[in-house]
């Protein structure tokens, strides 16, 4: 089973830099982009799993970003992560594709189990289309 | 919390703008009349009285006149023909001329020197009469004629006469006649003023000469008080018979009689006071207007001033709910966004460290003190985010759909579940609900409201061993009210202007956000509706939320 591939995407170095290493430890295979562009460039370099996302970012709106992820081909999961939840926002968000819209900080064990079930529901959608089997995706 | 302004008197209000508007347009109103009753008057008075010396002179003149011209008619007859031919026959045909134009005269005699009457035409049995004796005779004989007063004379009935004496040869004989006393009366009296006034002539002695318009006689004493001589017109007050009266006098040259014009002074100024009565009424017309008009406009003005004062007040309301509200959950939000960034970090942190804390290079007892200090650091997260997330509820404009709830049957629901906790405490938790109408709102924010106030009363009962908190609904008009009242030591009133505000607590640290009044106050402003506190230090507190009820549906 290929270790899932989850990108952090967040402007705020001291906190992705952290999750980076917790999770990596957890057996993800984690990479970190600290502005918007930067993500899609990574993603667009790579194939990745799962993204966790920030809403606020300096140069690009979280959702803006999630729009774009959301029109590429064979997109990953999004999870956003938001210091600021608000009702309109979480909308936003759920309704453009996010997987899950989680407020920060969020418990460690619960965001693990949240990162595994989009994995997992990345690897079912694939399944059910005409992309090909995945060689990174999927479940350990 | 009740705002315990003084409502303004607008009362008051009206009193003082209907005296003010009153004021200022009686007073003026009332002096341009009062100078225009005392010019008018004082003018009218002189024209008054001017008018009646001007009528009295030309009257005087006229009277003089018809005399005078009488006088000069008779002693012209006189000089015309000779004795013999008017007592032979002519003295009939003469009185028939001398009366062709008016009855002026009522007989003509002619008499010789020794007094004796030698012919008469008349209504009277005079022919034969010794006239030697009398005054007139007298008179006539000395002056060569005479005008005489009223007098009765033989014939018994007042009259007066002129009469002329006509020389001839070495006699002399004379020409007599009697003035018509009804016409000249007519002529004297000739135009009546008003309801009173008259015109009459007395002789010195102050007796009537002509008949009177009220039927005064002839000779009968007038009464007439001033009968000394003067000059040209005299205008004054006398009093006869108890009554006023201006009168206007002038003697004739001849004879001297005194031609009066008198009017009761309450009739001669009737004009005036009918105009000062008409003039008094048209004011008093014109200030009871005003009134009306005053007190329109003030009413007006009044209930423009009230409804531009609720207009304010709600506004204001308003802008302080709506204001408050939005400017503390905006900073709310700000600062959880703020405040949770860092805080994800630190409990990632917190979470890195556990990780490394299982690696075996580390002492156990080193291993224990770590995980110790991080388990204290996942502490202090949890309860940061406790505070963040109250602060993100209360910013939060949560839109969910309103509908109709019947808060008996919910807070019955929720005094069931709490009991479990006020029974561990020793608190009686009372449940005292009417079946009220339903309110308009989220379940889930009204059950947020109440739980928050039923939570602080147990919280301020907790501990006593006689903690009791009582849930009440109650219906009004248009209201539903909740009454949560408990038992506890009450809130210092310094505290009272303060509850409702984000972050203010008694609470121990750590025990209380300071957030829970906050966001309920914000919620029933959300549903319409108000909060309010009534608290006693020593004696409890009392929450009531008024709701307004839900419209209803159908009939």
């Amino acid at each position: 089973m290929t270790a899932t591939r989850v990108l952090l995407v967040d402007d705020e170095l001291s906190f992705s830099q952290a999750l980076a290493k917790v999770l990596a430890r957890r057996g993800f295979i984690v990479a970190t982009a600290a502005s918007g562009e930067e993500a899609l460039a990574r993603l667009a370099a790579r194939p990745w799993d799962v993204v966790l996302l920030d809403v606020k970012m300096p140069d690009r709106d979280g959702l803006a970003v999630l729009a774009d992820i959301r029109t590429m081909p064979d997109p990953p999961e999004v999870i956003m992560l938001t210091g600021h939840l608000s009702r309109q926002e979480e909308e936003a968000g759920l309704s453009g594709g996010a997987f899950a819209y989680l407020l920060k900080p969020h418990p460690i064990p619960d965001l693990e189990r949240h990162i595994r079930q989009a994995a997992r529901h990345r690897h079912l959608r694939r399944r059910q289309t005409t992309y090909p089997p995945s060689t990174e995706g999927g479940e350990p | 919390m009740t705002d315990h302004s003084r409502p303004t008197d607008y009362r008051a209000m009206l009193v003082a703008l209907v005296r003010r508007v009153l004021l200022v347009s009686v007073l003026p109103l009332i002096v341009i009349a009062s100078a225009n009753f005392l010019l008018f008057f004082s003018l009218n008075r002189s024209i008054v009285l001017d008018q009646q010396a001007n009528l009295l002179r030309y009257h005087r003149e006229s009277i003089e006149a018809f005399l005078a011209n009488l006088t000069a008619e008779v002693t012209a007859l006189a000089h015309q023909y000779p004795r013999e031919e008017l007592v032979n026959g002519h003295l009939e045909r003469l009185f028939q001329v001398l009366q062709q134009s008016a009855k002026v005269i009522t007989d003509i005699g002619v008499i010789d020197s020794a007094g004796q009457h030698l012919k008469y035409v008349g209504p009277f049995d005079l022919a034969g009469r010794n006239y030697r004796a009398t005054e007139w005779f007298a008179e006539v004989v000395e002056r060569g004629y005479y005008i005489s007063d009223v007098f009765t004379g033989f014939r018994a009935v007042p009259h007066f006469i002129i009469a002329v004496k006509r020389a001839e040869g070495n006699d002399f004989w004379i020409l007599r006649v009697t003035v018509n006393t009804d016409y000249f009366s007519r002529l004297v009296d000739a135009a009546h003023v008003g309801r009173t006034g008259e015109t009459f002539i007395v002789n010195r002695e102050g007796r009537f000469q002509t008949k009177t318009r009220f039927g005064d006689h002839l000779l009968e004493p007038s009464g007439f008080p001033d009968l000394s001589f003067h000059e040209g017109i005299k205008v004054r007050s006398l009093k006869m018979g108890g009554v006023s009266y201006l009168c206007t006098t002038t003697w004739l040259s001849n004879p001297r009689w005194l031609l009066i014009f008198r009017q009761q002074v309450r009739d001669v100024y009737a004009p005036l006071r009918n105009a000062v009565v008409v003039g008094l009424l048209m004011s008093a017309a014109g200030v009871l207007g005003a009134g009306v008009l005053a007190v329109l406009f003030a009413h007006r003005q009044v209930q423009a001033l009230k409804r531009a004062d609720a207009e304010n007040e709600a506004l204001l309301r308003r802008l302080v709910a709506t204001g408050k509200t939005a400017a503390v959950g905006e900073m709310s939000a700000g600062l959880a966004h703020e405040i949770n960034n860092p805080l994800a970090t630190i409990d990632t942190l917190q979470t890195w460290i556990r990780d490394l804390a299982g690696s075996p290079a580390m002492s156990e007892a080193d291993r224990l003190e770590v995980l110790d200090a991080a388990s204290k650091i996942g502490d202090q997260v949890a309860r940061c985010k406790a505070i963040t997330q109250g602060l993100l509820k209360f910013a939060r404009r949560v839109d969910a759909s309103p509908q109709p709830v019947l808060l008996s049957p919910m807070l019955e629901e929720m005094a069931t579940v709490m009991r479990a906790r006020a029974r561990i405490e020793g608190i009686t938790l009372e449940a005292d609900l009417a079946d009220v109408p339903a309110v308009l709102g989220a379940p889930a924010h009204l059950q947020q409201i109440f739980m928050n106030l039923i939570n602080n009363a147990l919280d301020a009962t907790s501990g006593r061993g006689d903690g009791r908190v009582v849930i009440r609904t109650r219906a009004s008009a248009d209201a539903v009210r909740v009454e949560i009242q408990d038992n506890g030591p009450g809130i210092p009133p310094e505290h009272l202007s303060s509850i409702f505000l984000p972050f203010f607590t008694t609470k121990p640290v750590g025990k209380g956000t300071g957030l829970g009044l906050a966001i309920c106050y914000g919620l029933v402003q959300e549903l319409h509706g108000s909060i309010e506190v009534d608290s006693r230090p020593g004696h409890g507190t009392t929450f009531t939320v008024t709701l307004p009820r839900a419209a209803q549906e159908g009939t």
